[in-house]
């Protein structure tokens, strides 16, 4: 038996796959934390970091040190980062290329944190740096509104005109800057092809240049070979000349055409621009949800955003469109075999963690009033493929040491066995002592309030559906303004104890139909009714001035210049005829010159001929036409006396007839008479 | 091919043990048949690495079956396809789908499923006919076949004196 063994083939087996096992153990944590990083920047639009990624082995397991995934929109933040993940690992089905994590603990984890360095992917850097600029001045000038909105509110229940005007993204701001954009790319083109055009004074030196060159006959064949010489030069420069104009028309026609399409834009966008306010700050059903906006600050509005955002960013994650495909294609290929899936109580989808768990600071609410405490979060069965474990994914976020807080609790499932997906969220808190929230108008405070909040959202196939209510308690409400409307608004509240507010969203995700509405709104509205319609006509006006204003900043002075265009377009066409005649110009060679002379005389003597041989022609004619005449008339003759001689014997044949019908008549007469 | 050839004759008249030589014909058939990258064959490469199993003809062997394996593919799958869908065998693969190891295995794949249990229904005839041939034909052939011409041709080859040499070193 020991025979059959082959010692040393087991030694080298030994050796090479323990080779190739240490060589694995040294190279997977570089290649996972490069996979991490290129995968992970693909899925999230930005740069993911990783710091380190080590392998530990009873129980199998990995630690992940210093994650920071950027955010795409603002890459000197952080999406999500941690400190530390520590996930275990299922070795066999890790054979199988299937990563199944049990559980993954994460410590240190920040939303929103600051980066040392952008986080945009390197092919759009620029963009994201111009993106992250823009955002910056965005943010700058909101405070500044804010700053300004708060002085100006005092006698105001509406937003200012201007306060609406830089709060709202224009569409006429967009088509002016669009249009400025335009214009200053064409002029510069249009400039560039003009400057390097003939003027007036070159194209008369042209035609001084051309006439001297073709005037009078060629003396000599030096001196043609010189008149050659200087038209062929000439004639380059015409056509370079030609192609300058011609360039220069495309230019000025493809510069027409796009500010004339731009400039159409701007000239709606007022309208439109004016339509869309009207819609948003009027009393109406939807405006009157702004104004419940306004009372609770921009605070509510900004957190539901970047929940939305957050939302919006983590969607195409969930669904694994690529997994799917892939599947349809193994199925089709069949020569490749295929794998049969059978029930298992192990379902293993090609990433699969189990359970993760972190804790997260809570942020604060309302703004510089500290944070408000800790939430326990657990995510259950993370995977792009519910469909193979049949499970959605789950969340449970717990309040934890919570200031001013009894309980909070998030519960979530995002639903995606079906092509369809649902996710749904639902949010249950209670009894929230809230204090000193400022209030978006006549510098109103919520001194205190012990509130409680229920909401729920369904998200369908990138549709949402939200139904939140507030309800606030213990209601004291106050105001540092002296102005009489801050007066009059804390004398209204002041009876009101208790009030709701409900709020629904529905609609695309990017653009929900958001609806806030509270039974304080209509105790207020019922008090400044009349104020309101006065004020709200009041801002129509001044919002359709501002507009006007704001076309006229960005259109007034280009007008002009669309017709200074057409002027040009006019002057190139005139060129470039002038040119053309030019041109059509020959210089013919010194021998064409004398063959012409020899053509011509030859030309002279044909036509002489020519002539002569015309005249005998017609005479020959005339007489033929004479004869054929004298023939004519002599037949006609002919013709005549025929005719006279036809009836004349007619005639004499009636009367012999009428003679023998007379003797006939006596005859018989004689007879029976 | 005449590299082969040469392989195959080199082996064929030279000492080694007809058992060894068709044991590495018969181990030779999973490498080639199956998928190569499949755990098996870790534990066939093993098994070859440590009975004193013919590599030349292992290797020989591996890459023929692989070759032949372009062409049975279609029927592996099928065989495969039929043995995973049969519904008498459903239990068990059911009973092996729920551990990691067999699942690490990829025994639910119809070409590796096909390829496998075909490479071992032949492994047990491949030994047995391989090494009668290769008994008969050196008691019987040898001496004729080393006279043809080809053989004299492939002998002169520097492929076959390449083998040669390192048959010697080995």
């Amino acid at each position: 038996m020991m025979k059959w063994i082959r010692w040393s083939g087991l030694a080298g087996f030994v050796v090479v796959v323990g080779l190739i096992a240490a060589l694995w153990l040294l190279a997977i944590g570089p290649l996972m934390k490069m996979a991490v990083e290129k995968y992970g920047s693909e899925a999230v639009g930005a740069q993911v970091n990783v710091e380190e990624i080590s392998l530990g082995f009873s129980p199998l397991s990995l630690t992940i040190t210093g994650v920071q995934v950027a955010d795409k929109d603002a890459p000197m933040e952080n999406l999500v980062s941690f400190d530390t993940a520590v996930a275990t690992l299922e070795p066999f089905p890790l054979l199988l290329g299937h990563i199944i994590i049990p559980d993954v603990k994460l410590s240190g984890v920040g939303i929103g944190t600051t980066r040392q360095y952008s986080g945009a992917l390197s092919f759009d850097s620029n963009e994201q740096q111009v993106e992250v600029e823009k955002d910056k001045l965005d943010e700058d000038t909101a405070t500044e509104n804010v700053t300004e909105s708060d002085s100006t509110a005092d006698s105001q229940v509406l937003p200012s005109a201007d306060e609406i005007l830089n709060r709202e993204t224009l569409l006429t701001s967009v088509h002016g800057e669009a249009f400025e954009g335009a214009y200053k790319l064409h002029k510069k083109a249009i400039d560039d092809a003009i400057s390097s055009l003939p003027n007036e004074q070159g194209l008369k030196n042209y035609e001084a240049d051309l006439n001297r060159i073709l005037k009078g006959k060629f003396k000599s064949v030096d001196d043609f070979k010189q008149r050659k010489k200087e038209f062929d030069a000439l004639k380059a420069q015409f056509k370079k000349d030609k192609q300058a104009i011609a360039d220069a028309k495309m230019a000025v026609k493809n510069g027409k055409a796009d500010l004339e399409q731009k400039w159409s834009q701007l000239k709606d966008a007022p309208k439109q621009d004016l339509t869309n306010l009207k819609g948003k700050y009027t009393l109406d059903g939807v405006g009157a949800s702004n104004l419940a906006a306004l009372l609770f600050g921009e605070d509510v509005g900004g957190y539901a955003e970047t929940a939305l955002s957050y939302y919006e960013k983590l969607r195409p994650l969930l669904v694994d469109d690529e997994a799917k495909a892939e599947k349809q294609a193994l199925l089709d290929q069949r020569l490749n075999g295929r794998l049969v899936h059978f029930k298992s109580d192990n379902p293993l989808p090609d990433f699969w963690i189990k359970t993760l768990s972190f804790s997260l600071t809570l942020p604060e609410f309302p703004q510089d009033s500290g944070s408000l405490g800790q939430v326990i979060v657990k995510v259950q069965d993370i995977t792009q493929q519910q469909d193979v474990i049949n499970a959605p994914i789950k969340l449970w976020v717990t309040g934890q040491n919570l200031k001013d807080i009894s309980s909070l609790a998030i519960t979530g499932v995002l639903d995606h066995r079906t092509s369809t997906g649902s996710d749904s969220f639902s949010l249950d808190l209670k009894q929230w002592q809230l204090n000193n929230l400022k209030l978006g108008v006549a510098g109103l405070t919520l001194l205190s309030s012990n509130t409680n909040v229920q909401g729920k959202v369904v998200f369908v196939d990138e549709q949402m559906n939200l139904v939140g209510k507030g309800l606030f308690n213990q209601t004291k409400f106050g105001s540092k303004k002296t102005n009489t409307f801050a007066k009059e608004m804390v004398a209204a509240l002041k009876s009101v104890e208790q009030f709701t507010v409900s709020m629904s969203a529905e609609g695309a995700v990017t653009s929900p139909s958001v609806s806030l509405k509270s039974d304080l709104d209509n105790q207020l509205k019922v008090a400044f009714d009349q104020r309101l319609d006065e004020k709200q006509a009041e801002l129509e006006n001044k919002l359709k001035e501002k507009l006007n204003d704001k076309l006229l900043s960005y259109g007034g002075k280009y007008t002009e210049q669309l017709k200074a265009l057409n002027l040009t377009e006019g002057s190139l066409k005139d060129k470039g005829k002038a040119l053309e005649k030019l041109g059509k110009a020959k210089l013919s060679s010194y021998e064409d010159q004398l063959k012409a002379e020899a053509a011509a005389k030859e030309a002279e003597i044909r036509a002489k001929a020519e002539a002569e041989e015309q005249r005998a022609k017609e005479k020959l004619e005339a007489e033929k036409a004479k004869l054929k005449a004298e023939e004519e008339r002599a037949k006609a003759k002919l013709e005549a006396e025929k005719a006279k001689a036809e009836a004349k014997a007619k005639a004499e044949a009636e009367e012999k007839r009428k003679e023998l019908e007379r003797k006939a008549k006596e005859k018989l007469k004689k007879i029976f008479g | 091919m005449f590299n082969l050839l040469a392989k195959f004759l080199k082996l064929l008249n030279g000492d080694a043990s007809p058992g060894q030589i068709s044991l590495g014909f018969a181990f030779a058939l999973f490498v080639g048949l199956t998928p190569f990258f499949s755990l098996h064959n870790l534990i066939i490469l093993f098994l070859v690495c440590v009975i004193r199993v013919n590599l030349g003809a292992f290797f020989l062997g591996s890459a023929v079956f692989t070759l032949i394996a372009f062409i049975v593919d279609p029927l592996m799958i099928s065989v495969g396809e039929s043995l995973l869908n049969n519904p008498d065998l459903t239990s068990l693969w059911t009973g092996l789908y729920q551990s990691d190891v067999w699942r690490a295995f990829k025994f639910n794949h119809t070409l590796l499923l096909g390829s496998v249990v075909t490479a071992s229904v032949l492994f047990i005839p491949m030994v047995i006919v391989s090494r009668i041939i290769i008994s008969v034909y050196r008691e019987r052939l040898m001496k004729w076949f080393e006279k043809l011409q080809i053989s004299k041709m492939i002998k002169a080859s520097k492929f076959y004196k390449a083998y040669e040499k390192l048959g010697e070193l080995s």
